[in-house]
């Protein structure tokens, strides 16, 4: 990808983090917002950037970036351009653990903790599936399986909600719908920490899915160990998807749209397909949030549905310059 | 079938119209019909010994107005009076598992008026037993579907009793607090989404009685989702929750930017009495009042 083009990506999001720092539904002027970061003047500007909108933004790009990158890796690894980082039965997992915990009336802080734990053992029961049958590093089997394991989570999840009362419901399809109004500095720090080690690995796994794309056999042939690359991709991929979902639900078309984006723009290899997706996941999330919060005040949209519905559009432009 | 079907409407309309001409008599009869929130037509003949009650409010008001041991099933929800935890449990109250309902041999079931109990009121009563479903969303709703309750348990003045001692407190307290300055409250029904008591719920109107001013008011919805920078934006001069959310919030670094956190106006309310318009709404509004004005005596 050319320069111009990472530079852009770049500004982009430098203007998404600084538009959701300036927009909100409280009005403040650059002069406030700018106190406000400095932590000098009146009370209230420096409340409302430093406490409400930072952190916030700062989660949103968080997200977006680990969605982008997992996407981009798991579609590569698969070779499968439907792939996305939901995909090992994470969405449904995550979704088993907070619907679980708001049934049960567990205090709302736990309810992202016990979303993570869902994912993860979604996903170790997906590779546990796949590897029963023998295809553990076949993403076909992958796949399969993780479509079985979402759909099975599924099925609790309804168990769960047909006995919950009202407010248990609302509460846990809230969730489900992704959001990121609850964030707080505790959460940027574990999560940046998530996405940085996330990244990292599948940037150095990237190389060796340039190659993997050439198919299995021509990869084996070149000395690529298939099974351990697939597997490193599910994990780091899997794992950034659960973070992301523990921070802010499930927020979905990121990281299925994204990749396919940046590969338009021009992105060839997967370092830089990774590298480009974290970037623009990171502003289309930011924006995605601003919206969210602005678009019907004092209520507020759920990020997810919000992502969705500028994604599917995007997608189905995307579909007719594929087709 | 088909000959039933055309005869139930008109034995309805039969009864009615039996109903209508009786109410015209001095010596009045021992049936009468009532209407309910459905729309459908109820036959109040004897009085019911084996009530189901699916809306925790309407559990309350009738042992409020001495029917309390004739009730035999109950929602998982329902838990005051104490006594009623001793009555079997039928489930969550929407949808109603009809069997289970039937199973209790009940003479009345009571429903809560939402879309979710359509099906299942027409299926009690295509099964023959009396079936009454009530919107009981508004303090004005109390007096109504207690006033209905007492024709339809055979205790008209016990119930008469029952609303104008919650309405004599309601209008005590109303009468107290005109005079005093309103506090701006927000009262959070939910965190995550942020949901806030709105206009369009009795809590609302409870909050006017009791001397505040729901920041949240204008909003029509009784529970609407709102963002935490136009709580901010309003800043309300007080915040009413539950002990233990009350802890949580205090320590939360976002609730600490609103004036009402700093200054520790963080009233501490009784949970129980959001459930829904009782007979304990005159009692609410004077814990709230005393609340909100702890310089008055209430």
């Amino acid at each position: 990808m050319r320069l111009t083009r990472w530079t852009a990506l770049w500004l982009a999001l430098a203007a998404a983090i600084v538009a959701g720092v300036m927009i909100g539904t409280l009005r403040l002027s650059v002069h406030d917002v700018v106190s406000g970061m400095l932590g000098v003047g009146e009370p209230m500007p420096i409340a409302v950037v430093r406490t409400l909108r930072l952190p916030r933004v700062l989660l949103a790009a968080l997200v977006g970036a680990g969605l982008g990158a997992a996407g981009a890796a798991l579609q590569g690894a698969t070779r499968n351009k439907l792939a996305e980082p939901y995909l090992l039965g994470v969405s449904g997992g995550a979704a088993v653990g907070a619907v679980l915990a708001t049934a049960l009336r567990a205090p709302v802080a736990l309810v992202p903790l016990a979303g993570f734990a869902g994912a993860l053992a979604a996903v170790a029961l997906t590779l546990l599936v796949a590897r029963a049958s023998g295809g553990r590093g076949d993403a076909r089997v992958v796949l399969m399986a993780g479509v079985v394991v979402g759909a099975f989570a599924n099925s609790v999840i309804m168990v769960a909600l047909a006995n919950a009362d009202a407010a248990a419901v609302r509460g846990a399809l809230w969730w489900m719908m992704g959001s990121v109004a609850e964030a707080s500095w505790m959460q940027v720090q574990v999560l940046a920490l998530f996405v940085a080690v996330g990244i990292a690995a599948l940037f150095a796994l990237g190389r060796a899915i340039d190659v993997l794309a050439l198919g299995d056999d021509t990869a084996a042939g070149l000395g690529v160990d298939v099974t351990r690359v697939s597997l490193g991709v599910y994990v780091a991929g899997a794992l950034l998807a659960a973070g992301t979902v523990s921070a802010a639900g499930l927020v979905g078309f990121v990281g299925l749209l994204v990749p396919h984006l940046v590969r338009l723009a021009g992105a060839r290899t997967h370092r830089s397909i990774i590298g480009a997706a974290s970037l623009a996941g990171a502003a289309l999330v930011v924006c995605a949030d601003l919206i969210a919060r602005v678009a019907r005040p004092p209520a507020e949209l759920p990020l997810g549905a919000v992502t969705a519905l500028i994604g599917v559009p995007f997608f189905l432009a995307l579909l007719r310059r594929l087709a | 079938m088909r000959f039933n079907r055309q005869l139930v409407p008109s034995l309805a309309l039969a009864s009615l119209v039996v109903a209508v001409s009786g109410c015209a008599r001095t010596d009045a009869p021992t049936t009468a019909a009532l209407v309910d929130d459905f729309g459908d037509t109820l036959i109040v003949g004897n009085a019911p010994q084996r009530i189901v009650s699916l809306n925790p409010t309407t559990t309350e008001l009738l042992f409020a107005i001495g029917a309390g041991s004739r009730v035999v099933g109950r929602t998982t929800y329902d838990f005051l009076p104490r006594e009623v935890l001793a009555v079997p449990d039928l489930g969550q109250g929407l949808r109603p598992n009809v069997e289970a309902v039937l199973a209790t041999h009940p003479d009345l079931v009571l429903l809560y008026a939402s879309a979710d109990n359509r099906e299942a009121a027409r299926r009690l009563r295509a099964s023959g037993v009396t079936t009454a479903s009530y919107k009981l969303d508004r303090i004005a709703d109390m007096a109504r579907v207690t006033s209905t309750l007492g024709r339809l348990v055979g205790d008209t003045l016990a119930a008469r009793r029952t609303i104008d001692s919650v309405q004599a407190t309601i209008d005590r307290i109303r009468r107290q607090t005109s005079t005093l300055p309103h506090p701006t409250v927000f009262w959070p029904l939910w965190e995550a989404p942020l949901l806030s008591v709105g206009g369009g719920s009795w809590l609302n109107e409870l909050l006017e009685i009791a001397g505040a001013r729901n920041v949240f008011a204008e909003l029509p919805q009784p529970s609407p989702a709102v963002t935490f920078e136009e709580l901010l934006r309003r800043d309300p001069d007080a915040i009413l929750s539950g002990p233990k959310t009350r802890l949580r919030l205090m320590a939360d670094p976002r609730w600490k930017t609103l004036r009402a956190v700093q200054v520790g106006r963080m009233l501490v309310i009784d949970t129980t009495m959001i459930n829904g318009p009782s007979a304990r709404v005159g009692a609410s509004a004077v814990s709230l009042a005393r609340l909100l004005h702890p310089d008055v005596k209430f």
